[in-house]
């Protein structure tokens, strides 16, 4: 029996990996530019299913599909926010952003629905179904594989946002935009590019999470509830917390799902964050300060 | 026929005319079913009109890939129908609208297909969930729902006389692998079992009534819980019952992800069961064997229905489908051949009691007469449940998708047993 | 404004009011096809859901995701209530719908206390999770039926007039519920919202209890939503957990509050009538084709939207009081003014 939780704690450990790669994106959007992207569930279909096109069509390795996949996305990112969400007044902004990102996520699936039809499909590749034995337990190749890629471009990106020049002046807009702009920051460029790189991270949490489920374009809508309540719970703009909450509710879920049953684990995942936020309102990592919560 | 008392009662031109015309009718239409088309003026509805039959289908939503499966079902009946003369001598027009599948829009539409399209005959939609409103919906209006997607308890719960599935009765359908398991010599069958099933009106019913069949033969129950059905990661629960080590399993799924996301996880784990049968996505043909490659191999599935059905019926329905889609025929979803028995039942029905009265469709079909349709006989009970057809269990063998259950059926080859192992 | 046109207005208003209370009573007369009258019900509901929505979250700004909740409690209200109490099927089950009100304002109480301690974002997502603990629940209770759903009581009515006996009973519904949210937008509670909505520390400050405010109109908001549900319920025949508890739901009343206009009453009403109707017409006539009808409801809405980011209302309602500026001379063009504190119709 402590096997099978062990088993639990390491399946949940392997899936947060995916999870918070599919949610850095949106963590980064959402606490950095305030906006609540609905898009982001379809944006990691699409994202699955371009390197779906390019494996079946090109016989590219999975990994190898990122770096079309990646650029692909980071300028679906940019067209996203140049074209739709700059035009939104500062003023209502979070509370507009949810239907503008609503309005593009139907019209991404409305795409992908044309252009790839409502059949299921799956990513395959050599090492997709192969695991590596481990200490008692079968650790599957591809979830280890995803959550190293998790933790790179985490790495990455909490890299770009405190050690670089551009992550400065990101959240320097963030803080104060007129200021910002005061300082020479060209603000309306910084959150373009911070919404293409969001989207582009995206890309590698769809690859991954298109070789671990079956997935079609209806598939968008179960994953955005759960990507926000991990990037609420991690704390907004902390990417470090969104892997945190990102392995801590898969593991609770995992846990629970063993313990007592599957039916009652999601329950007990919201129940969970309800907790949580209750008493830390801010999530795990966020901080209070940063402006008005 | 017009006496020549009437004829002469009558006299002129107009009677001389129609006497005319009826002879040339008599002369022209040939002389029983088959063969050249009828002449317009033959059709029940009046020259040139066609019989319309409406539908709502899934053709976006969580239903889609089933939705579009019925719609070429239903769509490969009426060209059938229109290829051989017609029903009733009408050419038979399909008006389908889709319901995004939304219980919701699913009201609106049949609403409009009878009472702004005027269509002469309603087919049902796919899902229980959608069945349910739409029955009551057809109920109000007095027409037939004649539907292969709607099995469930629920939908015979209501006490409406008009809803009528001519598919597989849910409840029993692991029934005939149940029993072939138990049926093992002790030294083959398997010692422990585990249940999981999604959350779903479709495969709660069954499970329980497989377990306790199995159960009263020794087979220890080691797993036996329920996983929500809108879940995105099936792998830990996989995982669980992978840990469990049981000889068989029968999983309760809707649809192909879930078997596929299972599939992957026991052979990640290295799990590897003498039997697996799950309720619904292996027989999706290509849609399944797309998604889990040679992984298919030793996968059992019961249904009413597969390609390579003997059936003069069936046979005709399998090779106009690959003429014109393509493929074999273990790659052809089960839902088409539901949604062409669908056709056939309301075909056979009407052209007996040679009128579109829903009424008289309604009664005639409670008659107690048996029809014949891909999916094998079809014979309704008092609550529309069709209590001929035959469950049959198939399995993926080499590739091929073929009968093995009931042992000693016709058609049934030898079931692979103990399953080979994954990859 | 002098009182004599402030006068003229309001006679204006309330004249307008008339019509158009007169041609939502004689719609289902004039317009009785049965898919008209379907869409017109559906219409109704979603009316009712997006208006008591906007009470509380379009004034507060606080965004409540989780008002599912409230549709499914009522819906599953009316379901349990009838199978227990033997009710009938007619025009009896329909005195579930004020229960099924009262249910759902019960369980706001608990959901608002828990929920509006958080602000913000945290809010927003806090409301989601809940709402998937009562989908989670409803799955798995025993006495909700589980995924087989429940049945409602079938009625004998024939086929003419069967929605618009639904309609009219939704019709009254929704009638109390603008009454209230015009109530409360002229009221104390309105206003208090609205400072809260500027500026929630400020107003802590200057006396308003925000907590209490917070609390009271969530609850409000709560009940004309079950009572929708309820009548839901009874339309379809069955409720099914992920129908009744529906994640689109919420989304989609958010989006008819903000596509008319947030924090006016006008706005939902506007907002559930052209994008319910528009759905189902779109899904009716064009989704035969695939994914061509949400790329152009997308495409649609998204330049809605764009055109108009403050709502259709707001925006037509700044765009008249322009042209009556430059007509009255006034130098420069007209200045708009957003006064969030002025009590407005």
């Amino acid at each position: 029996m402590t096997s099978q939780y062990a088993q639990a704690v390491v399946d949940g450990v392997l899936s947060g990996g995916v999870y918070a790669l599919m949610a850095a994106g949106l963590t980064l959007i959402f606490g950095v530019m305030d906006v609540i992207n609905i898009a982001q569930g379809v944006m990691v279909v699409l994202g699955a299913y371009l390197s779906y096109a390019l494996s079946v069509h090109l016989g590219l390795d999975l990994f190898a599909t990122l770096v079309v996949t990646v650029p692909a996305l980071f300028v679906v990112g940019v067209a996203v926010e140049w074209l739709f969400m700059r035009r939104l007044a500062d003023r209502d902004r979070t509370a507009m952003s949810i239907l503008v990102t609503y309005a593009v996520a139907i019209i991404i699936e409305g795409i992908l629905i044309q252009v790839f039809g409502p059949d299921f499909v799956q990513l395959h590749g050599p090492y997709v179904d192969k695991s590596v034995h481990v200490l008692g337990f079968y650790l599957p190749y591809i979830y280890l594989y995803g959550f190293m890629l998790a933790v790179v471009l985490l790495g990455l990106l909490y890299a770009l946002l405190y050690l670089t020049r551009f992550g400065q002046a990101l959240r320097a807009s963030l803080q104060d935009r007129r200021a910002a702009e005061l300082i020479g920051i060209e603000v309306n460029r910084v959150r373009t590019l911070t919404f293409g790189i969001g989207v582009a991270v995206t890309a590698a949490g769809g690859m991954v999470f298109g070789a671990t489920n079956a997935f079609n374009p209806n598939s968008g809508y179960d994953l955005i509830s759960r990507l926000l309540t991990i990037v609420i719970l991690g704390g907004l703009g902390s990417i470090g917390g969104a892997l945190v909450a990102a392995v801590f509710m898969l593991v609770v879920e995992d846990v629970v799902a063993v313990a007592w049953s599957p039916t009652w684990s999601t329950l007990v995942f919201f129940a969970v964050l309800v907790i949580v936020l209750t008493f830390r309102p801010s999530g795990l990592f966020g901080r209070t300060a940063v402006r008005a919560q | 026929m017009h006496s020549g008392w009437q004829w002469q009662r009558r006299g002129g031109l107009l009677a001389a005319g129609s006497a005319l015309a009826l002879a040339l009718a008599l002369v022209l239409a040939p002389a029983g079913l088959g063969g050249s088309k009828r002449t317009a003026a033959s059709c029940i509805k009046g020259a040139g009109k066609p019989i319309k039959i409406g539908a709502s289908l899934s053709l976006s939503g969580d239903f889609s890939a089933d939705g579009q499966a019925f719609k070429r079902g239903y769509q490969l009946w009426a060209a059938h129908v229109n290829s051989h003369g017609g029903l009733l001598g009408c050419h038979v027009k399909l008006d389908i609208v889709s319901d995004a599948s939304s219980p919701a829009q699913v009201v609106t539409n049949y609403q409009k297909l009878i009472s702004s399209d005027h269509v002469d005959l309603a087919f049902g939609p796919f899902s229980t969930l959608l069945t349910v409103p739409s029955s009551k919906v057809a109920n109000r209006f007095g027409y037939a729902l004649i539907e292969g997607a709607g099995g469930a308890p629920a939908v015979f719960a209501n006490g409406l006389h008009n809803v009528f599935d001519v598919s597989l009765i849910i409840k029993n359908q692991l029934v005939t692998a149940a029993k072939w398991l138990a049926s093992l010599p002790k030294s083959e069958r398997p010692k422990t079992a585990a249940y999981p099933t999604s959350n779903d009106p479709f495969t709660q019913p069954q499970l329980p009534v497989a377990r306790k069949i199995m159960q009263k033969a020794g087979i220890k129950t080691v797993y036996s819980k329920v996983f929500p059905a809108e879940v995105t990661d099936y792998t830990p629960i996989a995982t669980a019952v992978a840990a469990t080590k049981a000889q068989a399993v029968l999983l309760g799924s809707v649809d192909v992800p879930t078997v596929s996301a299972f599939i992957q996880a026991f052979a990640q784990q290295h799990y590897n069961p003498k039997a697996f049968i799950a309720t619904a996505g292996p027989d999706q043909g290509s849609a399944f064997t797309s998604a889990v490659g040679s992984n298919a191999e030793g996968v059992m599935v019961p249904n009413g229905w597969y390609g390579g059905e003997a059936n003069k019926l069936s046979r005709a329905m399998v090779k106009a489908y690959i003429k014109k889609y393509g493929g074999n025929a273990s790659g052809i979803n089960a839902d088409v051949a539901e949604a062409y028995s669908v056709g056939e039942v309301a075909q056979q029905a009407v052209t007996k009691i040679k009128s579109l009265d829903n009424k008289k469709l309604i009664a005639y079909l409670h008659s107690g007469k048996t029809f014949t349709s891909v999916q094998g006989p079809v014979k309704f009970n008092a609550l529309g449940e069709n209590t001929a057809i035959k469950a049959f269990t198939f399995q993926w063998q080499k590739g091929k998708y073929v009968q093995v259950l009931p042992k000693g059926a016709k058609q049934s080859k030898r079931p692979e047993y103990p399953k080979k192992p994954w990859g | 404004m002098t009182g004599e046109t402030s006068l003229l207005r309001r006679g204006g208003v309330f004249a307008a009011t008339l019509a158009v209370t007169a041609a939502f009573v004689l719609f289902p007369l004039v317009f009785s096809n049965p898919t008209t009258t379907s869409i017109a019900f559906f219409v109704l509901i979603y009316m009712i859901a997006a208006t008591a929505w906007n009470v509380f979250s379009g004034l507060s700004g606080y965004i409540a995701l989780g008002h599912a909740v409230f549709f499914g409690a009522g819906a599953y209200t009316l379901a349990v209530g009838a199978e227990k109490l033997n009710v009938s099927a007619g025009w009896t089950p329909f005195a579930l719908v004020p229960l099924a009100g009262i249910v759902a304002g019960a369980i706001a109480i608990p959901f608002g206390l828990i929920s509006l301690r958080t602000r913000r974002h945290t809010f927003v997502v806090i409301t989601i999770a809940i709402f998937f603990i009562f989908q989670t629940l409803a799955f798995n209770l025993s006495f909700t039926g589980g995924s087989s759903g429940l049945q409602t009581p079938f009625p004998l009515w024939t086929a003419v007039g069967y929605n618009q006996r639904f309609y009219y009973v939704a019709l009254v519904v929704l009638v109390a519920t603008v009454a209230m949210a015009v109530v409360v937008r002229r009221s104390r509670l309105g206003l208090q919202l609205l400072a809260i909505r500027d500026d929630e520390d400020r107003a802590l400050g200057l006396g308003v209890r925000t907590s209490r405010v917070k609390l009271f109109a969530f609850t409000l908001s709560a009940i004309p939503v079950g009572m929708a549900g309820a009548v839901y319920a009874y339309f379809l025949g069955q409720i099914f957990p992920q129908f009744a508890f529906d994640p689109l739901f919420d989304i989609t009343i958010a989006l008819m509050a903000f596509f008319g206009g947030l924090a006016t009453v006008v706005g939902p009403l506007l907002g559930a009538l052209v994008l319910e109707s528009m759905q189902q017409e779109f899904t009716l006539r064009f989704s035969a084709g695939g994914g061509i009808y949400l790329i152009a409801y997308g495409a649609l809405f998204l330049v809605v939207i764009l055109v108009m980011p403050r709502g259709v209302v707001p925006t037509l309602r700044d765009a008249l009081a322009n042209a009556r500026e430059r007509r009255a001379g006034s130098p420069g063009p007209g200045v708009r003014v957003h006064a969030p504190l002025r009590s407005r119709p």
